[in-house]
């Protein structure tokens, strides 16, 4: 069953924030560096809350979605918000191949975000490989996986499974523990990284792969976002100083748990905010309701970015 | 200078391009610092008395660290082998063309003049080598020589040697070589997780026998620990350990030849089995101390020549190490890369038919074990696993005599099947990284028993 009749993904906060921080970084780099006519290549889904953003935010009017499954396929198109959406059916590594092989294609930058809801694969690995060797220069990879430890086998085997996945970046001495719990998905963020600087250099792309997007999220599955973006020569220094300013802001030192709040309650906290001082628990009882400190601090964190929801009856 | 046939003379004085272009190309990035590495131990060997490295002598080297730090921006090696002399430095490593063969002594490794100067030239523009020392009266003393390699290439005319400037005391008697204005090349792999990580590995490797002696090598902060080169023993197994004294020309090689099961060999020879499960076995070599070529299953050290086949999945579990010592390092097979060995090489030669001879057991052995599967898996299990230093002297491989057992005739089975499908089945069956080999056995067992189910 693919995974969009399993969770409606408009309803993640987390998922949310994250999109939007990212979007964000992405319209950062696309002004600094002055892309234009830029292409997004996404897996839609059908919900295409990602080609949503890319229009509205970044303006891109070409947008490119894969789906391999028949009737997601079929609903997708259904679905495709704007007329510009083009649903390419078939595996993410034959469209790619295809969009890559397309003159027209490679003569713009694309924003790529190969966003899987399963665990990291040989597959997905090899779409990564072939985006940072393939893609037009200026290009911005973003990839999405699951990052939950248990899903890369027993602990005593999941250093053999990244190897497998992942070959010479994978460190001889990662710990057991290096691939426990939360920290395998720290371990997981920096490896796929790594692996994509690797495969920047290795394929000797002019600019290289400098990484810019490094997000741990959680709402139902701890997941983890990282990319960045292979560089013309010209833009390596441009790229650079917009990543590390200190506005970028898509490489939190903290995961997002995002608090799952009712309208009503986060109405409530937007009101509070923003402010000098930090909002107290105290704070929020005050105001009628209660909430984990750590709640109140993620919401504090992000609620600029905080998605709100209400049901339609339609 | 060259004399062309009509006699008469031609001016042949290279340029600095040619030599750099010359001594630069032919070498990876890797093996420049591998190089800068070997005048360190080199130094330290030194200064422990310069006697030949063979596996059984005590020579500890506890009291030596090299330090390597490597990222786009600089590169810098620093060790407190006890430095290079100001004698050193004038005569060898910043003069051009002043080194005989008969000064490659002491059972070296490494080749002053050019480790140096390559790596000068090949990694980056702006080179600092500082050198603190202890002379023969006892004084310390300190030098350095900056490279500022664009400036030096302006000018051809002799003589094209460094200026050797004074400098104040590093810590501790040795070298400290920095490097900044890194070539684009070297800047990218510098910045390649992956190139760090096999430059620890291929240190671990080609040093594994310096490292078990205590020797510090870190990278990046890190320290990198010797690849342990173990074989068992016990059981009726037992390695070969031979050593005898060989000549080139006038001079003496000392050669030791060690070899035997170091782990049982595999269950299947399937290739998609394989992995990296493979990687440690095979033929070593060693040039005085320094491992040249590591885990060789091609014809550089026999496999697949006149009377020896080719490497097999089925010979896996095999280790054999070759150690050649030489006062002279002009007298030990290895190439100017110091990444293989010169198999034209006469002593090597000489070597290599013994090679084949042990390797010729281990195929015999591995060829009776698959008749005499169960008999050999219960031996197998016996020897323990002792380092290469502690192999007793033997002259020949032992291994036990196994009684071919008549079987069953057997059916194989062949099919593909997705790797993502297979890799979830792998999952549920208890092990990711299960060989599909054996994912393909437990589900016959599976079935077997459903739809069988007479054990």
């Amino acid at each position: 069953m693919a995974s969009f009749d399993i969770v409606n993904y408009s309803l993640r906060p987390s998922k949310g924030i994250q999109r939007q921080i990212i979007f964000d970084g992405i319209r950062m780099l696309k002004s600094r560096l002055e892309l234009s006519d830029m292409i997004y290549v996404g897996l839609g889904s059908i919900w295409f809350s990602d080609f949503v953003q890319a229009h509205k935010s970044l303006d891109i009017r070409r947008m490119v979605s894969i789906e391999a499954d028949d009737t997601g396929y079929c609903r997708a198109r259904f679905n495709k918000p704007y007329a510009t959406v083009q649903v390419r059916h078939g595996h993410s590594s034959a469209v790619l191949a295809e969009l890559h092989d397309d003159d027209d294609c490679q003569a713009h930058p694309w924003v790529v975000w190969l966003d899987y809801d399963g665990r990291l694969s040989e597959a997905m690995v090899g779409d990564i490989r072939a985006v940072i060797e393939r893609s037009p220069s200026d290009t911005i990879l973003l990839t999405t996986f699951k990052a939950r430890a248990t899903s890369y086998g027993r602990p005593e085997q999941r250093k053999e499974r990244l190897r497998d996945l992942l070959g010479d970046v994978v460190p001889d001495d990662l710990s057991k523990a290096g691939c426990k719990g939360d920290r395998m998905q720290e371990t997981l963020a920096d490896l796929v990284t790594d692996f994509m600087k690797a495969i920047g250099v290795e394929s000797a792309r002019p600019g290289g792969f400098i990484p810019a997007f490094r997000i741990i999220y959680k709402d139902t599955m701890e997941m983890v976002t990282v990319g960045g973006i292979v560089p013309a020569p010209g833009n390596v220094s441009s790229a650079t100083d917009v990543i590390s300013d200190e506005r970028w802001r898509c490489r939190p030192q903290r995961r997002i748990v995002a608090p799952l709040l009712t309208i009503r309650e986060a109405v409530t906290l937007l009101s509070l905010l923003p402010r000098d001082d930090e909002l107290t628990r105290e704070q929020v009882r005050v105001s009628g309701f209660d909430l984990e400190q750590e709640q109140i601090e993620a919401f504090e964190r992000y609620y600029r970015e905080y998605p709100m929801f209400a049901q339609i009856v339609a | 200078m060259v004399v062309n046939t009509r006699g008469d003379k031609v001016d042949a004085s290279p340029t600095k391009g040619f030599f750099v272009n010359m001594i630069t190309r032919d070498i990876t990035l890797e093996d420049t610092i591998l190089d800068l590495i070997d005048n360190s131990i080199d130094a330290a060997w030194h200064n422990e008395g310069g006697q030949a490295m063979e596996l059984a002598d005590t020579v500890d080297l506890s009291a030596y660290r090299i330090s390597i730090s490597a990222s786009p921006e600089r590169f810098s090696i620093r060790d407190n082998c006890g430095g290079m002399t100001l004698d050193d430095a004038v005569e060898h490593a910043f003069s051009f063309g002043r080194r005989g063969s008969q000064e490659l002594e002491e059972y070296s490794i490494g080749v002053y003049g050019i480790g140096m100067k390559r790596a000068a030239f090949k990694l980056g523009t702006n080179i600092r080598v500082r050198s603190t020392y202890t002379d023969s009266d006892g004084a310390r003393e300190a030098f350095a020589v900056p490279i500022l390699v664009d400036e030096w290439m302006k000018n051809d005319n002799p003589p094209w040697d460094f200026d050797i400037d004074e400098d104040h005391e590093l810590d501790d008697d040795g070298v400290e070589i920095v490097v900044e204005s890194l070539r684009e090349g070297t800047k990218a792999e510098f910045g390649n997780p992956a190139f760090i990580r096999n430059l620890r590995r291929m240190i671990a490797r080609d040093y594994s026998l310096h490292l078990n002696r205590g020797l510090k090598i870190a990278v990046g902060g890190k320290a990198v620990e010797g690849l342990p080169i173990e074989l068992r023993q016990g059981g009726g197994f037992a390695p070969v350990r031979v050593e005898y004294k060989d000549q080139a020309g006038e001079d003496e090689v000392m050669v030791e030849i060690i070899g035997g099961m170091a782990a049982p060999p595999p269950e299947s020879i399937d290739p998609d089995d394989a992995k990296d499960g493979d990687r440690r076995f095979g033929w070593y070599v060693a040039c005085n101390g320094r491992i040249v070529l590591a885990a060789d299953k091609t014809t550089v050290s026999g496999w697949g020549t006149s009377d020896w086949p080719q490497w097999h999945r089925q010979y896996s579990g095999f280790i054999g190490i070759v150690l050649f010592t030489a006062a002279n390092a002009a007298d030990l097979p290895l190439t100017t890369t110091k990444r293989s060995v010169d198999a034209s090489s006469g002593v090597y030669l000489r070597a290599r038919r013994r090679m084949r001879d042990i390797s010729k057991e281990w195929i015999a052995y591995t060829n009776v074990r698959k008749q005499a599967l169960a008999e050999a898996k219960r031996r197998e299990a016996v020897p323990e696993a002792v380092p290469i230093q502690h192999v007793k002297k033997r002259l020949s491989i032992a291994l036990p005599k196994l009684v071919r057992v008549k079987t069953e005739p057997v059916a194989n089975v062949n099919y593909s099947v997705p790797v993502s499908k297979m890799k979830r089945l792998a999952t549920e069956l208890g092990n990711v990284n299960m060989t599909y080999r054996d994912v393909g056995l437990k589900s016959f067992d599976y079935t077997y028993d459903d739809h069988v189910g007479d054990g």
